[in-house]
């Protein structure tokens, strides 16, 4: 005989909360978990009547549950927001296309409409022709530099007044830790808060489910039987983030509430104000914000391009410098930044940043000339 | 072959409290086909000198991270670390680091 | 064939990530990095390889010059040396003794120290508990400073007055260090002559007086009835611990209730600072480990040079350079007498607190990273004590037991509100 829900005090408990600890049924761990979300974007104000949110979409549980509870919260307490469905593209065969496969018949059931944006279309590279090129290393570093781009680029698109992500309070969490121990002081300041300001976008960004426990998420939408993707990328998880990661699990098993209580540190972090931080602008090329004079995204680009993949990964300041200014590389040189052996001569150096690819911003839809050919 | 050989292992920091809280250990190491090194040491201790939760002192075939090692009070990361080729008469101390050791 | 071993040795397996120096065999091949002579003993960062004296040299240096260097300390100010007899707090007193050398202008003459005592709630018996203690005594007496020896027992008689912030009272020249050396100086000279002088006269004064004091506790308790009232104290203690149902929470309770006996005993023998060992690697430790339980707000307060929450008295922690490494170097290769005693989690689990999790984890990290503990140690020095969004002028409202000011709305701090389970 298991134990009764502690909220009703009637019906079986079907699970215990690993926040809180009680034992609940499964109708009261619902309405709880549903009722924490709207009481979240109440105090955080996250959105505003009238407003216009994309929920970026990427087919697996947080965003499947975010987009399933925004659409509830909005009809039950009357947000009036209008909701779409924005995803990203990467183009990763085997991972990408089945779980774009999920928003598709999460678009159909909800009826809420859906936006693709594609690496390829903004970018004119896959994500699986880039790691043909890069190697097994430092994937993730392009993929989630292009897609926060991606996001922003999507969402103006689609005339989007916010953006809404899934990440919950592990990813939160894990980021803090990750974070402190890379020393990155940048993020540090911008800091892990929910807030519609503060992204480093040009959208505003917000997490509904900051607060939500990854194990709670995944309950709900075990109970409410939504249908979502669960594969891991193809690609290895980040190595450093899989640190945190696992420090994060032993350290919920420890102490439940330092899942949370990671998050609210990360919130109440407060940095010397003497401390020189970068000044934001924007990319010389593109436009999107940037403290460079080009954004990490075309940096990453133009290493692509020149087939010197390295270019923006790692600390090769100095060979920057060398290529803004025109000089040729040697051997050796190219060789850091990831050139194949066996390529052809070097062609002509031509400065960074004077490859004039993307004069238009934002707008930029069209494929790009015959590197695209592998497709 | 490696003759028997004398050495003087200690163990402090609270790594000693693994050794039923005794410092020093006056060893001696049988003969072996293959030269003594710290590598096969630690093996040696493992099964002969230690009493408790081997895994507070060994992982893998290392010491735990937070333990360090001294070679005739140098540090063993001048000498080789595990490759370290140990001769007669050498002191090997192992101090531990960790808070709770 | 000793000759053969040392020809044999190669490079051997070191991964990338691993030590790269380590190349050549021991020390015929490679020199002290700062004086190109002697043979090292010691790597403290990759590639930095020390001899024995150097080392030495450089250890000492950079305790002075983190004193210089915060301008923490005023010449002739009474400070107070928390020791634990554990390798860092060892460490400190020796270094301090270095800088009292009377030929040193800057000096630190009236230190003293308070050795506080665990034992009870860290699973030591009675006897070890006093073996422990004469340990400590050996060592305190040696050291020819006054000291004071803190039993957590004493908790229970602590007035309420620990749980307030005492308002800052500038009573030295605290503008303008300068002067104050100039002036400490000056007089100095003065004194000059008369023998002994002035600091070791209060010294021996001291000392007297300590010695005449009864210490309420474990030893010298001839009187049976003082001694029935600390096994009531000690039985208390451990009934206290015992109703605290996780490590976690035992551990932070544990460090609550040392700060205030450790503050206390300031107060009460009229310190304006006291100086705690933490080491660089345990502060990357607390670090992590505050982060984890919510203390995000108050890290700086946690883990700074100089931490100012209880307003009259000031901790400091000049250790905070030193990696726990180059302390367990030094103490063994100079001879510092530390004493081990047992923390809360001496052989528990590993994953049994949030604590042992982290230091794991730190120490592993740090096994195949050798930057972890330098990296983490440096985002917390780029932390604020004052919360982003506080009013500059406003007295913040204060946590009840850390002292930090709240960082949540709901009128207590996060390390104090009842742990779940």
């Amino acid at each position: 005989m298991p134990a009764t829900c502690s909220a009703c005090g009637t019906s079986p408990a079907a699970l215990r909360r690993p926040k809180t600890g009680h034992a609940l049924c499964r109708a009261c761990f619902l309405a709880a978990f549903e009722e924490e979300t709207h009481q979240a974007i109440v105090a955080g104000r996250l959105f505003r009547p009238g407003e216009t949110v994309a929920i970026g979409a990427s087919g697996g549980k947080d965003s499947t549950v975010l987009a399933h509870l925004l659409q509830l919260l909005d009809q039950r307490h009357g947000y009036g927001l209008r909701l779409l469905l924005l995803s990203v593209d990467e183009g990763i065969a085997g991972y990408r296309d089945a779980s774009l496969a999920a928003v598709r018949r999460h678009q159909h059931r909800s009826g809420l409409p859906l936006h693709v944006v594609s690496y390829r279309q903004l970018y004119g590279w896959s994500m699986d022709r880039i790691a043909r090129h890069l190697g097994p290393r430092n994937n993730c570093t392009f993929c989630g530099v292009f897609r926060r781009q991606a996001l922003d680029r999507g969402a103006l698109l689609m005339g989007a007044d916010k953006i809404a992500t899934g990440h919950n309070a592990d990813d939160v969490a894990e980021t803090v830790l990750m974070n402190f121990l890379r020393g990155d002081v940048g993020r540090l300041r911008r800091g892990a808060g929910a807030g519609p300001a503060g992204g480093e976008g040009a959208v505003p960004r917000c997490k509904p489910l900051r607060h939500a426990y990854e194990k709670e998420i995944v309950l709900y939408a075990y109970f409410q039987g939504l249908d979502y993707f669960s594969t891991e990328c193809v690609y290895a998880p980040q190595a450093y983030r899989g640190y945190a990661r696992a420090l994060l699990k032993e350290l919920e098993a420890a102490r439940p509430s330092a899942v949370a209580d990671l998050g609210h540190s990360g919130e109440r972090l407060s940095l010397r104000s003497d401390l020189r931080m970068p000044a934001r602008g924007t990319c010389q090329r593109c436009g999107y914000v940037a403290s460079q004079p080009l954004c990490k995204a075309c940096v990453l680009l133009e290493g692509l391009d020149r087939g010197l993949p390295k270019l923006g990964i790692g600390k090769h300041r100095r060979l920057r410098d060398k290529l803004q200014d025109g000089q040729p590389l040697t051997q050796e040189e190219r060789r850091r930044l990831g050139a194949l052996a066996e390529e052809e001569p070097p062609e002509e150096q031509v400065p960074l940043g004077e490859l004039g690819r993307d004069e238009e911003l934002w707008g930029k839809q069209e494929l790009r000339g015959p590197r695209d050919l592998d497709f | 072959m490696a003759a028997p050989m004398s050495l003087l292992v200690e163990f402090g920091g609270g790594a000693e409290l693994l050794f039923d809280g005794v410092k020093k250990h006056q060893v001696t190491l049988p003969c072996q086909p293959e030269p003594w090194d710290i590598r096969n040491l630690l093996k040696w201790i493992k099964q002969n000198l230690l009493k408790e939760r081997p895994e507070l002192f060994i992982q893998g075939d290392t010491v735990r991270p937070g333990i360090l090692v001294l070679i005739n009070d140098a540090d063993w990361e001048l000498m080789g670390e595990l490759d370290y080729k140990l001769q007669d008469q050498d002191n090997v101390v192992f101090i531990s680091t960790l808070h709770g050791g | 064939m000793v000759v053969c071993v040392a020809l044999c040795m190669t490079v051997g397996p070191y991964s990338g990530n691993r030590l790269a120096l380590i190349v050549s065999f021991p020390s015929c091949a490679e020199k002290c990095m700062k004086c190109k002579e002697a043979s090292p003993v010691l790597v403290i960062r990759v590639g930095d390889a020390f001899c024995k004296a150097c080392f030495r040299e450089y250890f000492v240096h950079k305790f002075r010059a983190m004193l210089g260097k915060n301008r923490a300390i005023y010449p002739g100010e009474k400070v107070l040396l928390a020791l634990s007899g554990g390798p860092a707090s060892s460490s400190m007193l020796r270094q301090v003794q270095e800088v009292s050398a009377p030929q040193r202008s800057n000096s630190l003459h009236l230190a003293s120290l308070v050795c506080y005592s665990e034992g009870a709630v860290c699973g030591q018996s009675l006897a070890e508990r006093g073996d422990t203690l004469l340990q400590m005594e050996t060592i305190l007496q040696a050291s020819r400073f006054p000291y004071h020896l803190a039993h957590l027992e004493e908790v229970f008689d602590l007035p309420s007055s620990i749980l307030q912030h005492a308002p800052h009272n500038p009573t030295g020249p605290k503008n303008s260090y300068k002067e104050a050396v100039e002036g400490f100086i000056r007089q100095q000279r003065r004194e000059e002559g008369g023998s002994p002088s002035l600091p070791e006269r209060q010294i021996q004064e001291k000392l007297a007086e300590v010695s005449l004091r009864d210490v309420p506790g474990m030893e010298g308790l001839a009187d049976p009835e003082a001694r029935l009232l600390a096994a009531v104290r000690t039985e208390q203690l451990i009934r206290l611990f015992g109703s605290v149902k996780t490590l976690t929470a035992k551990e932070e309770l544990l460090q609550t209730l040392r700060n205030h006996l450790i503050l206390h005993t300031a107060r009460t023998q009229g310190y304006s600072k006291v100086m705690m060992g933490e080491s660089c690697t345990r502060l990357a430790v607390k670090l992590l480990t505050n982060l984890s339980l919510g203390r995000g707000a108050s890290l700086a307060m946690d883990t700074g040079f100089s931490d100012d929450r209880h307003g009259d008295v000031v901790v400091v922690r000049p250790m905070r350079e030193y990696s726990a490494k180059e302390i367990a170097f030094y103490n063994h290769l100079f001879g510092v007498p530390t004493v081990f005693t047992p923390a809360l989690d001496t052989k528990a689990l590993e994953k049994a607190s949030i604590h042992r999790v982290i230091e794991r984890f730190v120490y592993g990290l740090q096994a195949e990273f050798p930057s972890t503990v330098s990296t983490v140690y440096r985002t917390g020095e780029k932390l604020s004590v004052t919360p982003g969004d506080a009013s500059p002028a406003a007295e913040p409202e204060r946590c009840l037991l850390c002292l930090c000011a709240l960082d949540t709305n709901v009128g207590k701090c996060k390390r104090c509100l009842p742990a779940p389970g």
